[in-house]
């Protein structure tokens, strides 16, 4: 794991930058879920007040909040927000999560790349396969791109991670799932 | 060639392998989910994951999470959580154990903004724990009130836990919030009778009766937290009355909120950022789950295991009632080691089959089942919520956090078997309503 090692630096310093990566989608989450919440508190206001249906509701609703969730995904990817079941750690120590650890992060790397790219061979079809939202015909291919690059910045931490918990080897690993 | 029951048992080996290796749970549901399906139906995988994550992520009903979410997060910020617990203490406070009483009561009232057990757990515990302390609280009856309080969050609406049940079962939402109502009142009263039998058994872990509260005193307190009660009242009322519909709730209870910060004074740059990191961190957790389920239930709806499975309970001339109970003990096991919503996304769709074909109402079953999940948050060896406070308590050994759970623990399973035996007790409220 030498060649891992020597460069720890190098992959602590990309770890970083998925992280900030993730963090730039909270930016993007935050001001969808502001208008998630204004969306759902008009169409309340107009009903009662003005006695009126606003039918385009749903439709904003539903694409602020693809954007919440890509927003959620990667951010929660970087804060460690995605549970698992935390129980090796009690039984075995490092020398086996070690192991464990490189296994779940390849295939996690593995099953998010294969996710994004559907997201994005779907997403692109886009007006041609008809993918647009009921009312007000919103089209559908960004938010499939904002969920693939979303699960794309989490595969990609996955892997900045995977290669500094080979780095760290012989040491405690500085993503070591929270108890 | 496997047939589909082999492919299936294969795919939940597969699933508790990864489960057991640390893979995210969403992410191992994904995993098997879609090399299930590339297995059954080679071409089918990829579009099935584009389209089941798009379908998730853009489900109108989902649009509950992040709202409710966002109440809970500003109710945090906002500082209303003493002003309850100090509005419980006020009316509990002669009471032996009031203060174990009143963290309970509070993580009820606190349960009705937020619908996390572990938001629940926290904050609470930030502000119970110390006032217990100070009395001298044994601190396994303490924390145990605290882990055992705050699981309040995933039954008293608005819940997380059954707002996830109704999307995978397709129930309404709104029944399954009302249905949840009584069973969540229920249990805080079991668990305030938990604590006044541990401490009349032994008086020496609650050494201080406090003082008593004047009227006024009292008054001005239950005042001071009426924002709570007020926007309680308005979201879960207002669902009752048929005036919102449940996401609508959530909307009008996340804006009453945000007006109830802001008169407050508690809304700076830094807590904004706070409230937002910390609903999309929630909102994360949950829909990366829910993508993981979908695109499992795809998986075992291709293998027919449900089927296969429905088939071989009516040959075995079983009652709705004995899988009822086979199930619930069941979860209460997977609970002990399992992720609550990872076990509500794996067995759900499996069981749902089998019980709908022997006639069992799938809401009151919802309740259940929840309570279930409950009682895996504060279960040894994982007990999710002994650990939030455990983070709040690091000095608290934690064999005797759980030591403190048991009393709890035994008032949920007699909450379980009320309702079981009882179904009004979940049902009156949504038939009342809904009819």
């Amino acid at each position: 794991m030498t060649v891992f090692e020597n460069r720890r630096d190098h992959f602590a310093r990309a770890e970083a930058y998925c992280r900030r990566l993730g963090t730039a989608f909270v930016a993007v989450g935050g001001i969808a879920l502001a208008v998630l919440l204004a969306v759902t508190v008009a169409e309340v206001f107009w009903r009662y007040v003005m006695n009126d249906s606003l039918h385009w509701i749903e439709d904003l609703s539903t694409m602020s909040l693809t954007v919440v969730v890509a927003g959620a995904i990667a951010y929660g990817a970087g804060e460690g927000s995605h549970v698992c079941v935390n129980l090796i750690a009690r039984f075995w120590g490092r020398p086996v999560t070690r192991i464990t650890d490189a296994v779940a992060r390849l295939l996690g790397v593995g099953v998010t790349a294969i996710a994004a790219y559907a997201l994005f061979a779907h997403g692109s079809c886009g007006l041609a396969c008809g993918a647009v939202t009921g009312s007000v015909s919103i089209p559908h291919m960004p938010f499939y791109y904002a969920l693939g690059a979303s699960l794309a910045t989490y595969g990609l931490l996955l892997a900045t991670q995977l290669l500094l918990g080979l780095a760290a080897w012989n040491a405690e690993d500085p993503n070591e799932p929270a108890e | 060639m496997m047939d589909g029951t082999g492919i299936a048992l294969l795919g939940f080996l597969a699933l508790f392998v990864l489960l057991l290796v640390r893979v995210p749970v969403g992410l191992a549901m994904l995993i098997v989910g879609a090399a299930g399906i590339a297995l059954i139906r080679p071409g089918a995988a990829v579009p099935v994951l584009a389209g089941e994550i798009f379908a998730v992520a853009s489900r109108y009903p989902l649009t509950i999470l992040p709202l409710f979410m966002l109440m809970g997060s500003l109710a945090v910020v906002s500082g209303m959580s003493q002003d309850l617990y100090r509005a419980a203490h006020s009316w509990l406070g002669r009471v032996r154990g009031s203060l174990a009483s009143a963290s309970i009561v509070a993580c009820a009232g606190f349960s009705a903004l937020s619908g996390s057990s572990l938001a629940a757990a926290l904050t609470m515990g930030r502000v119970s724990l110390p006032e217990m302390r100070r009395y001298r609280y044994d601190d396994s009856l303490a924390t145990g009130a605290i882990a055992a309080g705050g699981t309040l969050g995933i039954l008293i609406p608005p819940s997380a836990g059954l707002v996830i049940y109704g999307i995978i079962t397709e129930e309404s939402i709104g029944r399954l919030f009302m249905a949840g109502v009584i069973p969540g009142i229920l249990l805080t009263l079991l668990f305030v009778l938990a604590v006044s039998i541990v401490v009349r058994r032994d008086p020496g872990k609650a050494p201080h009766a406090e003082e008593p509260v004047a009227w006024r005193d009292r008054l001005r307190a239950t005042g001071r937290a009426g924002w709570i009660v007020g926007i309680v009242i308005v979201t879960i009322g207002g669902i009752y009355a048929g005036v919102f519909s449940a996401v609508e709730a959530a909307g009008v209870g996340a804006l009453l909120t945000l007006i109830a910060a802001c008169v407050r004074r508690a809304l700076n740059r830094e807590t904004v950022t706070e409230v937002v990191g910390s609903t999309l961190k929630a909102s994360g957790t949950a829909f990366l789950v829910l993508f993981g389920a979908f695109v499992f239930k795809v998986f075992l709806g291709l293998t027919g295991v449900a089927f296969v499975a429905s088939e071989w309970v009516a040959e075995q001339g079983f009652s709705g009632v004995q899988v009822v109970l086979l199930v619930l003990a069941m979860f209460i096991v997977l609970g002990t080691f399992l992720d609550g919503f990872a076990m509500l996304v794996l067995a759900v769709p499996l069981v749902q089959p089998i019980l709908e074909s022997l006639g069992v109402d799938m809401i009151w079953f919802g309740v259940m089942v929840v309570i279930t999940l409950e009682m895996g948050l504060i279960s040894p060896p994982v007990g999710l919520n002994i650990f939030v406070v455990k983070g709040v308590a690091p000095d608290v050994p934690v064999h005797r956090m759980f030591r403190g759970i048991v009393p709890f623990w035994v008032a949920m399973l007699v909450a379980l078997v009320l309702i079981a035996m009882l179904p009004g007790l979940a049902m009156f409220l949504p038939n009342a309503m809904y009819g």
